[in-house]
């Protein structure tokens, strides 16, 4: 892997002063497109009428009645 | 041979209260495990042997003077060193909290205190909690009673591993993507993740606030159950618990499964499942049918969205809470842990957002779609036969190491996201003689089904009372 910083080190630390801690984590810092690409391809998938909602209350909702 | 240490939680708490043995002799058989096995196994991180002994004595003092004993009088045990205890020390399994003391006592200590229960020692996890596989840069990685090279799980390694070889009587772990019920499963014994906000957690270490879990590991289902009723419930100074009413956990064990609809899923959770896996849940799913459950198989909905949102929330909030170490003392984590926190800063927060946002729409559509058909849904705990140390050592294996690493906890994750009580319960043994786990998941506080499920299985099959190798 290339040593000068990527795009998403640099953004890393601009944001939070925190630099890539070792090897490992620059290339978990590379696979991260790939959790990128998982969560834009869920875009327009599902629609829910109640949202924004409360996790809680969906708890309360959804809740064992007769055990 | 069969001694103290082989009773169940539920046992030794009767052997005391009933004078058939005194609190000092169930302390002194864990000390004989510990100093048999724990120089191998790593379960521990400190030991209160001066501390233990006194608590010891007085126990034995209230059954002789005849005072009311609770559920759990007398019976010592150990945690996951990340349940504070004022003024005593909480490593959290880190570097940097080596010497770290809280100035408050976790509400489910103090619980559990109440009910009569001691704590002798802290015992050995992931750092911060961080890992399912049970390595530890600072502590020494804990290492499996029923096969050494292999993992414990994690990130409750001790706790899982102190429990199988009879080192304690039951420990509390911690589960935020299944670090409760991964040990378990890997090393033999009965765990369970609550429903998200049925425990306080008022005095643990924080990892990922929306799906962190507070939860008993022990021998039995019937302990668990006991353990459950003790620390289950609102805390006022935890905001986020539930005021949800607190069953007896243990009166609703009675081996009945007829009319139980178990729900056998036909995606995601057997996907990829090495045989050995597969044939021991598949014998297990058996035994229930034979008690009286029905079988049904059903493909479970929005897991591709469970799976991606879930692994949104859970690095975000990790990042958080660690980015002042993260920006002060990066080399003080072992490189599994911060090499997995690090792109969690580069998370666009709307991201976070959505994911957070859409848990309770998501609970509800899968919950519509799955419970109306069925109650309880069963998979594999671990999907794998288990991995060893070596394999999965991020720290100081091949790039590509981070994914074996990461696919021990791929069947136990979503469960947190949705936040519903799963429990695993042993099932059998892989070709390298280590557990396979059951996992059994139910409806939001339906942890007292769960529970009777594990119990009636327990009736039936011996995996959970089987000694680990480690103690021949």
């Amino acid at each position: 892997m290339d040593d000068s910083p990527t795009e998403t080190e640099a953004a890393i630390h601009r944001w939070f002063g925190i630099d890539a801690p070792n090897a490992p984590g620059r290339r978990m810092a590379a696979d991260l497109a790939l959790t990128i690409k998982a969560f834009e391809a869920l875009r327009g998938t599902i629609v829910f009428e109640d949202e924004p909602a409360g996790f809680e209350a969906a708890l309360q909702a959804t809740k064992e009645t007769q055990p | 041979m069969s001694t103290l240490a082989d009773l169940s939680m539920t046992e030794a708490a009767a052997a005391v209260a009933s004078g058939q043995a005194t609190s000092l002799d169930l302390l002194n058989a864990c000390w004989a495990n510990l100093d048999k096995a724990n120089a191998r196994v790593n379960a521990t991180i400190w030991l209160d042997r001066e501390g233990a002994e006194a608590a010891a004595r007085a126990a034995d003092l209230a059954v002789s003077q005849k005072k009311p004993l609770g559920p759990l009088h007398g019976v010592p045990m150990a945690h996951k060193d990340m349940y504070y205890q004022a003024g005593k020390l909480s490593t959290c399994g880190s570097a940097l909290r080596r010497d770290f003391r809280p100035t408050v006592t976790a509400t489910v200590i103090a619980r559990m205190a109440a009910a009569g229960a001691y704590t002798f020692g802290g015992l050995n996890m992931a750092e911060f909690a961080q890992n399912p596989t049970g390595h530890n840069k600072t502590f020494g990685d804990c290492h499996n009673p029923w096969n050494l090279p292999y993992i414990t799980g994690g990130s409750s390694s001790g706790s899982g591993a102190a429990v199988a070889a009879r080192m304690t009587y039951a420990a509390l772990g911690s589960d935020t993507g299944g670090s409760i019920r991964l040990p378990a499963a890997a090393c033999g014994v009965t765990g369970i993740k609550p429903t998200q906000t049925r425990v306080s957690r008022f005095g643990v270490m924080p990892l990922s606030f929306s799906h962190d879990n507070v939860g008993p590991l022990t021998r039995t289902a019937r302990d668990c159950a006991r353990i459950m009723t003790v620390i289950a419930g609102h805390d006022a100074n935890d905001p986020t618990s539930a005021r949800e009413p607190v069953p007896d956990y243990e009166a609703e064990l009675d081996g009945d499964l007829r009319g139980l609809r178990i729900g056998l899923p036909t995606n995601f959770f057997f996907d990829d499942t090495d045989a050995p896996v597969r044939e021991a849940v598949m014998l297990a799913v058996a035994t229930l049918k034979a008690r009286g459950a029905e079988v049904i198989e059903l493909a479970l909905p929005l897991m591709g969205h469970i799976a991606a949102y879930g692994s949104i929330v859970s690095r975000v909030e990790a990042a958080t809470i660690h980015a002042q170490w993260m920006r002060d003392d990066p080399q003080a984590y072992g490189q599994h842990i911060s090499s997995r926190m690090y792109p969690g800063y580069a998370i666009p927060a709307p991201y976070y957002i959505e994911s957070l946002s859409r848990r309770g729409p998501i609970l509800r559509a899968f919950a519509a779609e799955v419970f109306d058909k069925v109650d309880v849904l069963i998979s594999p705990t671990i999907r794998t036969v288990l991995p060893t140390l070596a394999e999965t050592d991020i720290d100081h294996g091949p790039p590509g190491t981070e994914h074996r690493f990461m696919s021990v906890s791929s069947a136990t994750r979503p469960y947190n996201y949705l936040g519903l009580p799963a429990v695993s319960v042993p099932c059998g043994l892989d070709p390298n003689g280590c557990p396979i786990g059951l996992q059994i998941a139910g409806r939001p506080f339906a942890e007292a089904r769960v529970l009777k499920i594990a119990d009636a299985y327990q009736r039936d099959t011996d995996w959970h009372t089987r000694r680990p190798p480690v103690l021949a």
